[in-house]
């Protein structure tokens, strides 16, 4: 009994979905940066971020960054969709969290907290580092 | 060269018609060959209109081209808002910056030039410097007078248009959808190859500054 009480305990607790890699560009207050992580999905069903919240900006979103013929221009994205056992990466030129409008600087070096809210697995809290890539 | 060729093939005996056949081919082929290599890089465009002045991070004056006169430059378009593409670019700048120092090529130059004057003033370009540690010595960001800024845009092929918005508590932010690039520019003030600023290969970039140098 007590063995599969320890069994049920370590597959509840296993992190469905796992955060890594996160890190956010660094800026001037006033000015914009973006969070960029890779999300991962063990779940055996897909799961949705509709949502990343974070003191450090007046406003958090979440973009795509598309180039065409040279050219490179933004797109606002509701939601991201995260297949079961797969990863979505948040990288430059690509998916990312716009902070606009920074509260404060974000120098190199620094961890921002930031809260990331999915459909099935809810509220995951994350900590990204600053720095210059 | 050919006399070279010609006696390879005597050499080898091969019948004389099959030489009178290929005559032509081979000569085509060495002037394909020399034209080739008498034009290294892609590009050889005047840049087309007089010189502008625009201001540095610092509110100094810098005459553009003609402050670059006789340097070889590499210039960005940006603007400090951007988010993602624009910090990519100035950050493969950097790399370059780095690799030419690493590399010891001596007169290069690195300016990024901002298609938002409105917002980029001089202070807002050097606090974007600063925060990412920006090396001035060979280095400016750029600014200006609107029209002018529009002259140097238009005449290099760079768009940049207002695009996606946003509202916050201080108004309205906008976004510009617009060309990802970095350009280099000769000694002789002519435009020698372009590449996209967010991902480009710096490898590459140094080995073009170095046939500049030659």
């Amino acid at each position: 009994m007590l063995i599969l009480l320890s069994i049920f305990t370590i597959l509840t607790h296993t992190p469905k979905i796992n955060i890594e890699n996160a890190w956010v560009r660094p800026a001037g207050k006033g000015m914009n940066s973006a969070l960029y992580l890779s999300i991962k999905n063990n779940n055996t069903t897909s799961d949705i971020l509709y949502k990343v919240g974070s003191d450090a900006a007046e406003l958090v979103q979440m973009h795509q960054t598309v180039e065409k013929n040279g050219m490179a221009a933004m797109q606002r994205v509701k939601s991201v969709t995260i297949p079961a056992h797969k990863t979505i990466e948040f990288k430059p030129g690509g998916y990312h969290v716009m902070l606009i409008e920074l509260k404060r600087d974000l120098n190199a070096g620094e961890k921002i907290s930031f809260t990331l809210y999915f459909k099935r697995a809810g509220r995951i809290k994350v900590q990204a580092e600053v720095k210059h890539t | 060269m050919i006399c070279h060729l010609i006696k390879i093939i005597d050499k080898e005996k091969v019948h004389s018609s099959i030489i009178k056949k290929f005559t032509p081919y081979i000569f085509l082929f060495i002037i394909v060959l020399i034209t080739g290599c008498g034009k290294k890089l892609p590009e050889d465009k005047p840049l087309g209109f007089d010189s502008v002045t625009l201001l540095n991070q610092d509110s100094s004056n810098v005459l553009f081209p003609d402050m670059y006169k006789n340097k070889i430059l590499l210039v960005a378009f940006i603007y400090t808002n951007c988010p993602d593409i624009c910090p990519m670019t100035t950050h493969n700048m950097q790399l370059l910056q780095q690799e030419v120092e690493k590399e010891n090529l001596k007169d290069v130059q690195f300016a990024e030039l901002s298609f938002d004057p409105q917002r980029d003033t001089p202070a807002r370009l050097k606090e974007f410097g600063n925060i990412r540690d920006i090396d001035y010595s060979n280095f400016n960001f750029l600014t200006g007078k609107e029209i002018d800024v529009k002259k140097i845009l238009n005449n290099m092929n760079i768009l940049a248009l207002p695009g996606d918005t946003t509202k916050t508590q201080g108004g309205i932010v906008y976004f510009y959808t617009h060309t990802d690039r970095i350009t280099l520019i000769g000694q002789d003030g002519k435009i020698r190859n372009e590449y996209r600023g967010s991902k480009a290969n710096i490898q590459e970039i140094i080995k073009d500054i170095k046939t500049l140098e030659d």
